[in-house]
C-alpha cells in the first residue's frame, strides 16, 4: 500500500483504458472461473441457507414458542434482526443515492454492490416481521385487499406503515438498481460468447444501445430516482422506530428514536459495506478500482454516524432521567446493571469505544484492522437493537411482572441462517452480474484523464 | 432491404464529439450518437430536447399518494367507520405516512416506466445492431449515426466527410 501515507489517495489508482475496465469487470461474470475459495465460502453460506430453511420450517410448525420470547418480553430477536437488516440496507441507498446527488466521484466503483447489499438486506429484513406474526400465513391481512372478512388494515398502526414503507423501499431499491444495471447488461450482452449468456444478458438489457437521446433521459430519471430514494431511506427507518415509540413502554417511548435509528442504520450499514468490500477487492484483485480512498471514506462516514448514535445513547439516558418518570429511570438503571448489563456494556464498548479507533488515519487505511472493526460494529449494532427491543418490556410498569427472555437455538438458527442467506445472495450476485458499475468507472477514468 | 444510415466508429469520446459538431456544421440534422457512458457535450450538438419526464415523475407521485389517501379516507369514513377510543375517523396525521410512501412508489414507477417508454425500450431489434463494428464488448467505442433520411445525406459524400473527421470505420447499415 504505497499511498497509505498520502493525504488523499486517488479514487482510481493507476491508468486504465476502456477495454481493460470492461474486460476485467465483465470477465469476473462471464468467464465463470472464480477462485476456489469463492465456492468454498459459497458452500458454507449455502449450509446456512439450509439452516434458515430448517429453522423457518420449525418455527412455523411449532410456533413462536420455539423462540426464546416469553411474557412479558414478547418482542425478541425477530424484531431486532428486522431492525438490524433494514439498517444494513440503508447504507447501500445512501452510497448510491445521496452520493450521486452530492456528485461524489468515489461512489462509482462501490455503488453497485452497495445497492445489491440493500436489496438482499431488505429481502432478509422482510422475513422477520412476518415470522414474528405467529401465524405468518396471514401476513397479507396487512394489505388493503378485498378479502372475505370485509375489513381494512388499521391505518393508524405503525405496523401497517411499516409494511407500506418496507415494500416501497424494496421496490424502489430494485428499480434503481435495475436501472443502473441496464448499460452494464448491454456490455455483458456484447461480451458474452455463449448463446445462453447472450440470451440472458440480452433479454435483461432490454435492447439498450447507448443512444445519446436515451442517455439524456436516463440520466435525468436516474438522478430523480436517487432524489426519491433519499427521503425514502430516512422515512423507512423513522417508521421502523415508530414501531417502538408508539408504545408507552419505558425505553420505547422516546422522541429521539427516529434520527437515532437512522444514524444507527448508517453505522451498521457502512460496517457491512466494509465487511463485504474489503474481502471483495482482495479476492478479485480490484484494489485499483475500489481503492483505499473508498475504504477511508466509508470509515469516516462510520465514525460520523457513530457519533450521532452515541449522542442518541446519551439523549435516551438523559431524558429517562429528566422525565422524572420512575419507571423510565428504573428501566435505564436496569439496562446498565440488570440482567442485560453485560450485553449493554459490550454494545457501548463496541459502538462507542472501539469505533473511536477510526479517528486515526493509520487504522482506517489498515485493511485487516478496519475489517475487524467493521465486524465488531456489526455485532455491536445487532446487540444494540436487541437491547432496545428487550430491556423495555422486561422492566415494565408492573415490577411483579418483570421478567426476561432467553435465547434458544432457534433464535440463532434464524439469525445466522439469514446472515448466510444474505452472503449466499451476494455471492450469486457477484457470479451473475457485474459487481462494479462498468459505465460509471469508465466515465470516471475518462474524467480523470487517466485514459491510456 | 433499405439503407438506414451510415455508422461511423470513433476511438475516443473527443473524436466523436468533434465529428458530431463537424457534421452538424455541415448541415446534418438526423444524427444519433452511441457511447458506453453519457457524454453531456452531445446534448447541445444533437439538439436533444429537454426531457419532460420529471413532470411524469411528479404526476406519478401525486396521483399515487392521492389515490392511497382516498382509499384510506373511503375505508374509514364510508366503508367501515368504527369509533376507536373517540378518535376522529379521519385522523390525517397517520394517514399521511402511508400516502407519502405510496407517493414515492408511484413517482419511482412513473420515472422507471417513463424512461423505458420514452426511449422505446425494450426494443431488441434496431438497425444499429446490424453494424459489424457496433459492440460494447471492448468497453469503449463511440459511434455516430447519420440517418439516410437526412436531407443532406449523399452516400459517398457523407462517407468521405465522416472519414475526414476521424472515423476509424464507416459502415452502411440496413434497416
Amino acid at each position: 500500500m504505497t499511498e497509505a501515507s498520502a493525504s488523499s489517495p486517488a479514487v482510481l489508482r493507476g491508468r486504465h483504458d476502456f477495454p481493460e475496465i470492461s474486460g476485467r469487470i465483465g470477465s469476473i461474470v462471464l468467464s465463470g472461473r472464480l477462485p476456489r475459495h469463492f465456492w468454498t465460502a459459497f458452500f458454507l453460506c449455502f449450509l446456512l441457507v439450509l439452516l434458515l430453511l430448517y429453522s423457518i420450517t420449525y418455527l412455523i410448525s411449532v410456533g413462536v414458542g420455539g423462540l426464546g420470547i416469553n411474557m412479558p418480553v414478547v418482542w425478541g430477536t425477530m424484531i431486532s434482526n428486522f431492525v438490524w437488516w433494514i439498517g444494513i440496507g440503508h447504507a447501500g441507498t445512501l452510497i448510491s443515492a445521496v452520493l450521486l446527488l452530492l456528485r461524489q466521484p468515489w461512489r462509482a466503483s462501490i455503488n453497485r454492490f452497495a445497492e445489491a447489499m440493500t436489496l438482499f438486506a431488505v429481502a432478509m429484513a422482510g422475513l422477520f416481521p412476518i415470522l414474528h406474526l405467529g401465524r405468518p400465513w396471514f401476513f397479507y391481512w396487512l394489505l388493503p385487499l378485498p378479502n372475505v372478512h370485509m375489513h381494512w388494515p388499521q391505518w393508524r398502526s405503525p405496523l401497517v406503515w411499516d409494511f407500506a414503507a418496507i415494500s416501497t423501499y424494496a421496490t424502489v431499491s430494485l428499480l434503481f438498481w435495475y436501472m443502473g444495471l441496464l448499460p452494464d447488461l448491454a456490455v455483458l450482452r456484447d461480451r458474452a460468447r455463449s448463446r445462453p449468456a447472450q440470451l440472458f444478458y440480452g433479454i435483461l438489457a432490454l435492447g439498450w444501445r447507448g443512444s445519446a437521446f436515451h442517455w439524456a433521459r436516463y440520466q435525468v430519471v436516474y438522478f430523480l430516482l436517487a432524489a426519491l430514494a433519499t427521503p425514502l431511506v430516512v422515512s423507512v427507518h423513522s417508521i421502523v422506530s415508530l414501531d417502538f415509540t408508539f408504545a408507552i413502554t419505558p425505553g420505547y417511548h422516546s422522541t429521539i428514536f427516529p434520527p437515532y435509528f437512522v444514524a444507527g442504520a448508517l453505522l451498521s450499514g457502512f460496517a457491512m459495506v466494509l465487511t463485504i468490500a474489503i474481502p471483495l477487492r482482495w479476492a478479485f484483485s480490484v484494489e485499483d478500482l475500489i481503492t483505499v480512498r473508498h475504504m477511508d471514506n466509508a470509515a469516516k462516514l462510520m465514525i460520523a454516524a457513530g457519533m450521532v448514535v452515541a449522542y442518541g445513547y446519551v439523549s435516551e439516558a438523559f431524558f429517562a432521567w429528566y422525565s422524572g418518570e420512575p419507571y423510565e429511570r428504573a428501566m435505564m438503571v436496569q439496562r446498565a446493571i440488570g440482567p442485560y448489563a453485560p450485553l449493554f456494556w459490550t454494545m457501548l464498548g463496541l459502538n462507542c469505544g472501539l469505533l473511536q479507533l477510526l479517528w486515526f488515519r493509520r487504522i482506517r487505511r489498515n485493511m485487516p484492522l478496519l475489517f475487524a472493526i467493521a465486524i465488531a460494529v456489526n455485532i455491536g449494532m445487532w446487540i444494540e437493537r436487541y437491547i432496545i427491543v428487550v430491556t423495555g418490556p422486561s422492566r415494565d410498569y408492573l415490577p411483579s411482572a418483570w421478567g426476561e427472555q432467553s435465547l434458544t437455538w432457534l433464535d440463532f438458527g434464524i439469525l445466522f441462517g439469514s446472515i448466510g442467506t444474505f452472503f449466499a445472495l451476494i455471492f450469486l450476485f457477484i457470479r451473475i452480474l457485474p459487481a462494479i458499475t462498468i459505465f460509471e468507472v469508465e466515465e470516471l477514468a475518462e474524467e480523470e484523464g487517466k485514459l491510456r | 432491404m433499405s439503407l438506414y444510415g451510415l455508422m461511423a466508429a470513433f476511438a475516443d469520446p473527443e473524436a466523436l464529439i468533434d465529428a458530431a459538431r463537424g457534421m452538424r456544421e455541415r448541415g446534418y440534422r438526423r444524427m444519433d450518437a452511441f457511447s458506453p457512458f453519457p457524454l453531456e457535450e452531445l446534448d447541445g450538438i444533437l439538439e436533444i430536447p429537454k426531457t419532460r419526464l420529471p413532470w411524469a415523475v411528479l404526476v406519478g407521485g401525486i396521483t399515487c399518494a392521492a389515490l392511497v389517501y382516498a382509499l384510506i379516507w373511503y375505508s374509514v369514513e364510508v366503508d367501515y367507520p368504527i369509533n376507536v377510543g373517540g378518535r376522529p375517523l379521519h385522523s390525517w396525521p397517520p394517514f399521511v405516512v402511508i400516502a407519502f410512501e405510496a407517493g414515492i412508489l408511484g413517482a419511482a414507477f412513473a420515472g422507471f416506466l417513463g424512461v423505458l417508454v420514452a426511449n422505446g425500450l425494450p426494443r431488441y431489434y434496431h438497425p444499429v445492431f446490424n453494424a459489424e463494428s457496433f459492440t460494447y464488448a471492448r468497453g469503449g467505442r463511440f459511434y455516430l449515426l447519420i440517418e439516410a433520411t437526412d436531407p443532406k445525406y449523399r452516400k459517398s459524400v457523407t462517407k468521405r466527410q465522416l472519414t475526414r473527421l476521424g472515423a476509424e470505420i464507416v459502415e452502411e447499415i440496413e434497416a
